[in-house]
């Protein structure tokens, strides 16, 4: 059975371009051009994942999430614009899996498909191993080496590393990351994620001036590249 | 008890102050002289020549030589800045040239003769201010000053040498300079040098200073000198060690009052007050008490007090004025709540009788204090004629209010008389000094305390010529009438100056309410001015009333002031008067008449100060330019002004205020327009990219059809993104005005059979219906123009109409061609209607579903106005939906017959 894919954007233009290139990826592609056709689909249809543009004609992007996810554990992909941060952060702090900003690559947006599709799969336990750029993170063993040298990481680091390696590939908020890592409590403290983000950093990179494997998603959180990705 | 200590060794903060406020300011150096002669100018000079030869920027400002050649030589080498001359009376003065000196801004200027009083028309009255003027401006100034020039010395100069001192310098100039050089040479030795001819003196003056210099005097002055620069340097002593907080037996805590009156003495008070404050190092204050309820009047003593004031200000004082019933204890409470530690007061000779009642001020200060010090000081008795000479210079008002008040006190004297023979033929009373009695009173109500007293006295003559036997002589028969006479003429008195006093008390009480009524007047109404223009002529014409003269208001505008409003209206000030009221502006001090800067000026110009800073300046012409302002005035209009610049200061607040809303207003515009242009142009570009990326990476995987339709997409979008920044560049253009509108003949037909063409193009699905009128008349505009605005109706119609479509009619109406665009969707709120022409207002939603920069209509508006034309909306426009938008233009006064005949012969 094909994996479904639904599309929600009131915009005719993208859903023009979207359908074909997602048949054409294999896909099976729905779309919906308001909040209430989409709930309505989410339910009936029951699709893997869904692509949510946070502007619709009907209600608030963000109550579809709300309303989804009371019923629907699909990931959520959601489109805004660049502009729109505060929006992009509610969302993904309201159970969005990801997020795409508008104008994207065919590419970019189908590797982020399918970072979540992987991570939503029934048979899809929480990564413990990551490895990239002769990184290699055994969460299991916490034992992190580069190029075959151990490095020593505080436990703090390698709480922060934990939190990107499971969500590898996809965006983590910096709420999401704080709450993880320092508690609900802390959960607003930015500046202690980026001292600790600064020391990972210095220590996995291998140039830490231009970071390749943590990335800074800016406004949201960070994002630690994968090469599946790619 | 160490903690305790440390504290107390820390440097006197006040005088690290003090040492801050130096900063940046010239150092003077001074060259005292016991007399002239001793060699200052000579002593200046060689210093001069000294550092010059060093390489210092010197420059000699200006210095007298008096011809003296071995002074003169030392000039050569020296840059030396030319006079300036000032044509005065037929003569030409020849005087230091500030403004070149300003300009030429050496580090150091030599300036001679420190105690020199400019020529009239100058911009300070004396040299001192100048070179107060040179130091603020951080230049170094080096000048010469004879001991009998000092403030405080000129008295004590003139009593011991005979000769009265002109020309003064306040104590205070030569207390902040840096450096006081002695330049001594003993009596003797200039004696010997005068006789030598080697001292310079003005041929009128020689006979008047012979006696100038003898050895006595020059003595005396030679020790005046010595002790002055000694106590300076003790003076520089103390500083230092507050500075440095070495500890030491130094007592500055002495605070001083000294109290004046309203008499010759005061000036003399003042100056032995500061005297004794500069030797005990002491901070002073001048004080004058008024009686309370008992406004001063006679200008004389006014003046009395103006000038101690003005006196003390200049030796470093404060003054302050009291009122109070009971003086001394005015005083007293005073000195208590400020801590003074000494109070210094005269004592007049000769007022024995006021002694004697026990109404002698200074006796009854010692006296009633009991915690304070009191210094009397010995005052030499008034002389005779001069106040009785002053006093007969009454103002016009006063003259005739002390004539109406003797005048009634005659009339009501005469009807009592005439009152009593009527009572005495009638009823033949024992006794009529009842009668005279009420005369009295009813003067005293009416007129006040002297025509009350004048009438006691009337009352008492005539009561003696008419009724007294023997009647119509002066002579009393009887001497128990001449005891009740003299009974009835206490009783008048004391009754009448009791009713008298009450009068002019609640007379006074009228004048103040009056003054604070016409202060509230002054203020509703400069409340009630809806602008800075208003408010400022308001107040200018309000003074006017009060002050007389001309009054204006001078606003700063950049760097310069600006005449913002006068009254009578007046265009420009003189160069004089603008530098008077740009000194007043930039020095917050007034300026022009009777201040210290171009006193000769018609005006005297204040500042209008806010707890902001200097909002402007006001001008005034006195009422009388030879009496100073009245007390009474001058707190009207130092209330006044108050007020104004209150005024001047909120209206400025206000238009800041309204700036800022407007900018942000501008902001919200602006973000309006970021959201609407991202989201806008983005969804255009999201598609092109996705279509073009999809093409590339999935083409291969697609559908033949699938791959036309992105093509093809792609088409519409950059189409699409075209609009957009077409709509932005036209709306940019239309508001820089950069649009040229043509005035053609147009046919209306033709132009929105064009615009449903290129919609019909944009919008392939859209149903366009057209209705147009036949022979529809010409109008006038600019074809694209007029298509552009139609083809942003029909796009419109299409954004918020769908493809339900939309009908365009054209026809006439009257004297109008109306053409309209309707549309099929949902309509429009009417409270929405106007707003639907405005930037950036978008239907829907406010995140703007609909593509749109809501841009459209506005451009429309904006070219439809241009042509000369008129635009409106209605909603609904049929069966409750839709959008009805209309333009109207006049039709062209060429009908169409004549419009064909001029085609054919083109």
């Amino acid at each position: 059975m094909k994996t479904r894919v639904l599309v929600v954007d009131d915009e005719a233009p993208i859903q023009r371009f979207l359908r074909p290139a997602l048949l054409a990826s294999g896909y099976e592609a729905l779309s919906a051009e308001t909040g209430a056709q989409a709930l309505r689909l989410i339910a009936t249809a029951a699709p893997d994942v869904i692509v949510l543009d946070l502007g619709l004609p009907d209600m608030d992007g963000k109550d579809v999430l709300v309303e989804a996810r009371k019923f629907s554990k699909s990931p959520i992909i959601v489109l805004s614009a660049r502009d729109q941060e505060t929006e992009k952060i509610a969302a993904l702090d309201l159970g969005a899996d990801d997020y795409v900003e508008k104008p994207f690559a065919i590419g970019e947006f189908l590797a982020r498909l399918r970072a979540a599709l992987r991570h939503a799969a029934p048979d899809h336990a929480p990564a413990l191993r990551y490895e990239a750029e002769g990184v290699v993170a055994d969460l299991d063993k916490r034992r992190v080496t580069r190029d075959g040298q151990s490095l020593k990481l505080t436990p703090k680091e390698f709480d922060l590393l934990t939190v990107l390696v499971r969500h590898a590939g996809r965006v983590v908020t910096h709420r999401q990351i704080l709450a993880a890592v320092w508690g609900p409590a802390h959960a607003d403290d930015t500046q202690y994620l980026r001292v600790f983000v600064g020391q990972l950093r210095a220590k996995i990179e291998p140039n830490p001036d231009v970071p390749r494997l943590i990335l800074t998603e800016p406004g949201i959180g960070y994002r630690l590249w994968t090469p599946e990705a790619a | 008890m160490a903690t305790e200590r440390e504290r107390d060794r820390r440097p006197d903060p006040e005088a690290l102050l003090a040492l801050a406020g130096k900063e940046g300011r010239g150092k003077l150096k001074v060259f005292l002289g016991a007399a002239p002669g001793v060699g200052k100018t000579y002593a200046m000079l060689a210093g001069a020549r000294r550092l010059k030869a060093e390489g210092a920027d010197i420059v000699i400002g200006l210095v007298e030589t008096h011809g003296r050649a071995e002074t003169a030589a030392l000039l050569e080498g020296q840059e030396v800045l030319p006079r300036k001359k000032i044509p005065y009376r037929g003569r030409e003065l020849e005087e230091f040239d500030i403004d070149a000196a300003l300009k030429r801004r050496p580090a150091l200027i030599v300036v001679d003769e420190l105690a020199h009083s400019n020529a009239p028309d100058s911009r300070h009255p004396k040299r001192w201010q100048d070179i107060e003027e040179l130091l603020g401006a951080g230049l170094d100034v080096w000048t010469a000053l004879n001991i009998q020039h000092l403030e405080s010395l000129a008295e004590v100069v003139s009593r011991v040498t005979g000769v009265a001192v002109r020309e003064t310098v306040p104590d205070g100039v030569l207390q902040r300079a840096d450096d006081v050089v002695l330049v001594d040479i003993t009596p003797d030795e200039l004696i010997q040098r005068l006789q030598e001819g080697k001292v310079y003196l003005p041929e009128t003056a020689r006979r008047a200073t012979q006696n100038f210099f003898s050895a006595r005097n020059l003595t005396a002055l030679r020790e005046l000198a010595l002790r002055s620069t000694a106590d300076r340097v003790d003076d520089q002593m103390v500083d230092y060690l507050r500075q440095n907080a070495i500890e030491g037996p130094w007592d500055t805590s002495d605070h001083l009052l000294v109290c004046i009156g309203a008499d010759f003495q005061a000036e003399m008070v003042v100056r032995a007050g500061g005297r004794l404050a500069t030797r005990l190092n002491a901070s002073w204050v001048v004080a004058h008490v008024a009686p309370e309820g008992h406004e001063e009047s006679d200008p004389a003593k006014v003046r009395f007090v103006d000038e101690a004031f003005r006196l003390g200000e200049r030796l470093g004082a404060e003054t302050v004025r009291l009122a109070a019933s009971d003086m001394v204890a005015e005083i007293l409470r005073h000195a208590r709540r400020e801590n003074f530690t000494q109070i210094v007061v005269s004592r007049a000779r000769g007022r024995f009788w006021k002694h004697w009642l026990g109404r002698d001020f200074a006796y009854e200060m010692v006296r009633q204090s009991r915690d304070i010090p009191v210094l009397v000081i010995a005052a030499p008795e008034a002389p005779a004629p001069k106040p009785r000479r002053i006093s007969l210079k009454l103002r016009a008002s006063e003259r005739r209010r002390l004539g109406a008040g003797l005048a009634g006190a005659i009339l009501a004297v005469a009807l009592a008389v005439g009152a009593g023979e009527a009572l005495n033929a009638w009823l033949r009373l024992p006794n009529l000094s009842m009668v005279f009695l009420l005369a009295v009173l009813v003067c005293a109500e009416r007129f006040g305390l002297w025509s009350a007293i004048a009438a006691s006295f009337l009352s008492f003559l005539a009561y003696n010529f008419f009724f007294i036997e023997p009647l119509y002589t002066l002579t009393i028969a009887k001497p128990e009438e001449l005891l009740s006479l003299l009974v009835f003429l206490v009783v008048a008195v004391l009754t009448g100056s009791l009713a008298g006093r009450v009068h002019d008390q609640s007379e006074f009480v009228r004048r103040r309410a009056e003054n604070s009524e016409l202060l509230y007047a002054f203020s509703r109404k400069l409340s009630a001015a809806p602008t800075l223009d208003d408010a400022l002529w308001a107040a200018a014409a309000h003074l006017q009333r009060v002050q007389g003269g001309h009054i204006l208001f001078l606003l700063p505008e950049g760097d310069e002031l600006r005449l913002a409003a006068a009254w009578p209206p007046m265009d420009e000030l003189s160069p004089g008067e603008m530098s008077a009221a740009r000194w007043a502006f930039s020095k917050r001090v007034a300026a022009g008449w009777r201040t210290d800067t171009l006193p000769n000026l018609a005006f005297q110009f204040r500042p209008l100060v806010t707890p902001r800073g200097v909002a402007g300046v006001c001008g005034f012409q006195p009422k009388a330019p030879d009496e100073p302002v009245s007390p009474e005035d001058e707190r009207a209009l130092t209330a006044m002004l108050e007020q104004t610049a209150i005024a001047i200061d909120r209206s400025l607040l206000v238009g800041e205020a309204v700036r800022s809303a407007a900018l942000e207003e501008n902001e919200k515009l602006r973000t309006t327009l970021l959201s609407s242009l991202s989201h806008d142009l983005k969804t255009p570009l999201s598609s092109i990219t996705g279509a073009v990326t999809t093409l590339r990476q999935l083409g291969d995987r697609m559908p033949a059809e699938d791959r036309r339709d992105l093509l093809a997409s792609i088409e519409e979008e950059a189409a699409r993104l075209n609009r957009f920044v077409g709509n932005l560049l036209d709306m940019s253009r239309l508001e820089s005005g950069a649009v040229k509108v043509r005035a053609d003949f147009l046919d209306p037909a033709e132009i929105v059979r064009g615009a449903v063409e290129r919609c019909r193009k944009a919008f392939p699905g859209m149903r366009i219906e057209t209705s147009l009128a036949r022979d529809l008349p010409f109008i006038r505009g600019d074809a694209s123009l007029l298509e552009q605005a139609l083809f942003n109706l029909l796009d419109n119609a299409h954004k918020y109409g769908g493809e339900t479509g939309a009908t365009v009619h054209a026809r006439q109406e009257g004297a109008d061609v109306v053409i309209s665009v309707t549309d099929e969707g949902p309509g429009v709120k009417p409270a929405d209607l106007e707003r639907i022409f405005e930037k950036f207002y978008r239907g829907g939603r406010t995140d703007g579903r609909k593509a749109g920069t809501g841009l459209g209509l506005s451009i429309c508006k904006g070219l439809v106005e241009a042509m000369g034309g008129k635009i409106e909306a209605q909603s609904p426009a049929l069966r409750r939906r839709g959008t009805r938008l209309l333009v109207r233009f006049p039709a062209a006064q060429l009908d169409r017959e004549k419009g064909a005949d001029k085609e054919k012969k083109a």
